[in-house]
């Protein structure tokens, strides 16, 4: 795989029709590693969606659905559309059709499916759960294909099973019919297959099927079982291949990600605000109690230089939105704070920054209201010059970070701890850390949002005070 | 001689005796090289050595070697571990080696059958018992053989009350663990451990082929089982038997079977009582197959599944000497199955015994016909004993191998 990512616009990004033969069809053995060079945001854009995907997938069986049930499919669907999870919800749903849509999903589907490779090829345990989750991913796109789908999967992937002939399914009809798994009306019409054992493992497991010196002999239903077979296969060689490449690979705008991607929490994306409505008159002080490194950093840059930068702004707003800043006030804090900036004036303001106010408010636009950023995507998200956002954790030098967390109080041994979880890419573990050291208490779960960071401090503190009454 | 003379304290000045003058060398070193010697290399062979000294990750470079070894360390115990992609005695230390190849080996060992079987206990067999180790031996090389296709299966008596299988085809050899663990799940059949009443379950109303011929076997022996084990000879006995039917069959069973007296007519009510209610569509359909159930449970073979996935997994090589009874780990052909008295197997001591008698006895006979000058035969020391058939059954046992490895390589050839 080329990873030799572009930053910007290094590389040309390659148009999706020119698509070659890897993306005919929703379901993909993933053979030949892609060669296209994309942009850094949307090599991490990818990484993180396919990251999610897989995680629902778990979900889904954690909630207790059976594995390949109705209910486990539909819980995933349901999941994929409420996360905005387009392209591979087309997957998911069979249409198997020729338009440019199908092409950008499962090109996206393709390459992000190599980007996890590279981040899960590290270790054993990490190897096992990406196995386990894209075989999911994949039956899930299998089962979901017509007939027609089917046969032409078949053939794009050279799979050429021949049924046994007729006399012998004659001869050995009577071991056929007791000893597989399938159901009578079916039995008369269906073909059979003959392949070595080893190649339906999960038929063996379950005395499904019948075998005969060494070779099974499978309905055409149970091929898939053969195919996955193949597919965890390849994959898992693939898997060990990528490890020992691993050392070459020493890009760090990539290496970091991919190194730590398993270990970012993606849970409670979509934050609900249950907050009550707050009085703007306490923000300040709400600012330097309860909010997390990150929110208030950005809260202080809004207040001494009135100005943030686009994604910066977004990702304060929709803070303040979930923690019950209403949209009047948060209106009238913005304009405050940057009129107060001598290249903003009234009029300027207008134009340009209180449409995204509204916006995110779901007030104009697509009136849909947006969720806070969880910690995910304000790790993920890219931090340029003259920007404050993104996780403190992640984006602050070591040194830096050290300094001020011993200004906000917390002592050498906290310090030291929160730094050495930041440096090792575990930034939401230094973030709970961090918690802990202010409230002296750990937060209920471990801190994958910044409103939840917020609730929870806001929480702990109130029931002390009630304590001391 | 019969074991019970065997007193485990002689050992070892015994052992030293067997290990320079009768333990198989060659055909042991040309078992495990599989036609190419740097199988035998890499091949991790321990020893546990008078006292529970346990070391492990031995190899050697060849026959001679391994025997100069054996008589060194005169161990009481061989185990024979996987085949490693190098020689596990070069490995460096705190490093770990991976398997790469190994027999698929099954251990089946008296002791799991406690449950089900009344003449003995513990470490004792007679003949009686042994039965569900023919049984077992007789269902597992039949699924082997006719199911996967393997056709070297090396039998070998653990030396007390057990047998070991190794399943020794190339195809066999090469499998990893998933296969392993797939092939065993296909032939446990027994589920559940010693809380689980009932421990066969065959829903619906089709049985596997697998199963059928297990089943087939079984009913060879199932009526002698019934009276000699006297399955129902005891109250305990009897309600274990009942704790494994459905509670709504339960009583009506119960009182129907009561009216026997034996065993044997205790199970033949059963059989007919359940027939009966078959047959008026009293049984739900997931106990359809009860009465194969209770026949699998009293008699499938018990497979120790951990001993039989693991490729690292060590099992007591054949030709070991058992330290406690001195029986020899000897391998039988599955076709003298029937005749097989555990009881009756060759002794350490017996077999040192042996020498010294021929030895006697040839000398008689050089006596007798005064050919003084005549060159006596070389004469191998195992050829003068009772070990002799087990040897020969190994021989053959490797011959077949060799014809296959042979006729692979011309295959291979054409190729
Ligand atoms: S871990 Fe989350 S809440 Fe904490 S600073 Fe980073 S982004 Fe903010
Ligand atoms: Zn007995």
């Amino acid at each position: 795989m080329d990873t030799s990512v572009g930053r910007r616009k290094v590389h040309r990004n390659i148009y999706y029709t020119d698509a070659g033969s890897e993306y005919q069809h929703d379901v993909s053995m993933y053979k030949v590693p892609p060669s296209n060079s994309i942009y850094l945001e949307e090599f991490e854009e990818l990484a993180v969606e396919r990251l999610q995907l897989l995680r629902i997938l778990e979900e889904s069986s954690a909630k207790g659905h059976r594995v390949y049930s109705e209910d486990w499919k539909s819980y995933i669907k349901e999941e994929l559309a409420k996360e905005g999870l387009k392209k591979f919800l087309r997957l998911a749903s069979g249409y198997c059709s020729q338009t440019e849509l199908d092409f950008q999903a499962r090109k996206a589907d393709y390459i992000s499916h190599y980007i996890l490779r590279v981040a899960y090829c590290r270790s054993e345990t990490l190897r096992r759960w990406f196995v386990n989750r894209e075989l999911e991913w994949f039956k899930l796109k299998f089962l979901a294909q017509s007939h027609q789908g089917f046969m032409k999967f078949l053939q794009l992937n050279d799979f050429t099973y021949t049924p046994i002939r007729p006399e012998v399914k004659e001869k050995l009809n009577h071991d056929l019919y007791t000893s597989t798994a399938i159901p009578d009306r079916e039995f008369n019409t269906t073909d059979f297959f003959k392949v070595p054992f080893t190649e339906v493992l999960p038929l063996v497991k379950g005395r499904k099927v019948f075998l005969k010196q060494g070779y099974a002999y499978i309905p055409t239903s149970d091929l898939i079982v053969c195919i996955l077979s193949q597919f965890r296969a390849s994959l898992n060689e693939s898997l060990l291949k990528f490890n020992s490449y691993l050392p070459r690979l020493d890009d760090d705008r990539i290496g970091n990600l991919l190194e730590n991607l398993h270990y970012i929490h993606t849970g409670d994306v979509s934050y609900e605000d249950t907050q009550d409505a707050l009085n703007p008159a306490n923000l300040d002080s709400y600012a330097k109690q309860f909010f997390p490194l990150c929110m208030s950093t950005l809260f202080n840059v809004l207040k001494t230089q009135h100005h943030l930068k686009h994604f910066g702004r977004l990702s304060l707003l929709l803070f303040l939105k979930g923690i019950g800043l209403s949209l009047e006030n948060t209106m009238e804090l913005w304009r405050n704070e940057f009129t107060k900036n001598p290249k903003i004036d009234s009029n300027t303001f207008e134009k340009q920054y209180a449409y995204l106010v509204r916006h995110s408010f779901g007030q104009a636009g697509a009136r849909v209201s947006y969720s806070p950023h969880s910690c995910l995507k304000i790790i993920m998200s890219n931090v340029g010059q003259g920007e404050y956002h993104g996780c403190p954790f992640k984006t602050w030098d070591p040194v830096y970070l050290k300094q001020k967390l011993t200004e906000l109080g917390l002592g050498s041994q906290a310090v030291t701890s929160i730094v050495e979880s930041a440096s090792g890419g575990h930034y939401q573990v230094a973030c709970t850390k961090c918690f802990e050291g202010n409230y002296g208490q750990a937060p209920a779960s471990s801190i994958n949002h910044p409103n939840q960071y917020f609730s929870e401090a806001v929480k702990l503190v109130k029931e002390k005070q009630e304590k001391k009454h | 001689m019969t074991n019970n003379d065997f007193n485990p304290d002689n050992l070892s000045f015994l052992l030293p005796v067997y290990y320079s003058r009768l333990f198989p060398y060659s055909q042991f070193h040309k078992w495990l090289s599989y036609g190419n010697p740097s199988n035998f290399q890499k091949r991790e062979i321990s020893f546990t050595l008078l006292g529970d000294v346990y070391i492990r990750y031995q190899s050697f470079d060849d026959e001679a070697e391994f025997a100069g070894q054996l008589c060194k360390k005169i161990p009481v115990k061989i185990d024979i571990g996987a085949v490693y992609s190098t020689k596990p005695k070069q490995r460096r230390l705190n490093t770990q080696i991976t398997p790469v190849e190994k027999e698929i080996v099954f251990d089946i060992d008296m002791n799991d059958y406690d449950e089900v079987r009344n003449c003995c206990s513990g470490a004792e067999v007679c003949p009686k018992c042994w039965k569900f180790m023919v049984i077992a031996c007789r269902i597992l090389d039949g699924a082997l053989e006719e199911d996967f296709g393997f056709k070297h299966k090396l039998w070998v008596f653990s030396g007390r009350r057990g047998i070991h299988c190794w399943v020794c085809d190339k195809e066999a050899r090469k499998v990893n663990e998933e296969v392993r663990m797939a092939l065993v799940e296909y032939l446990n059949v027994i589920k559940g451990g010693v809380n689980v009443n009932k421990r066969v379950s065959l829903p619906g109303d089709k049985i596997h082929t697998s199963i059928m011929r297990a089943l087939k076997i079984i009913n060879e022996y199932f009526d002698v089982i019934v009276e000699e084990q006297d399955i129902f000879g005891s109250e305990e006995r009897f309600n274990n038997f009942l704790q494994i039917i459905d509670e709504d069959l339960r009583h009506s069973i119960k009182n129907a079977m009561k009216r026997g007296e034996t065993s044997a007519e205790k199970w033949s009510i059963f059989e007919t009582t359940f027939d009966d209610m078959l047959r008026k569509d009293a049984v739900p359909k997931h106990l359809k197959n009860l009465k194969e159930e209770i026949k699998l449970q009293y008699a499938y073979p018990r497979l120790d599944a951990n001993v039989s996935i693991g490729m690292n997994h060590l099992l007591k090589s054949p030709f070991c000497v058992h330290p406690k009874t001195g029986k020899i780990s000897i391998p039988f052909s599955i076709n003298e199955l029937n005749e097989f008295d555990p009881n009756n197997v060759c002794t350490i001591q017996g077999i040192i015994e042996d020498i010294d008698q021929y030895e006697i006895k040839s000398k008689e006979i050089k006596m007798e016909t005064e050919e003084e000058d005549a060159k006596p035969q070389k004469v191998k020391d195992y050829e003068k004993t009772s070990l002799l058939s087990a040897i020969r059954v190994f021989e053959q046992f490797l011959d077949e191998l060799d014809k296959d490895n042979r006729s692979s390589d011309q295959g291979n050839g054409v190729d």
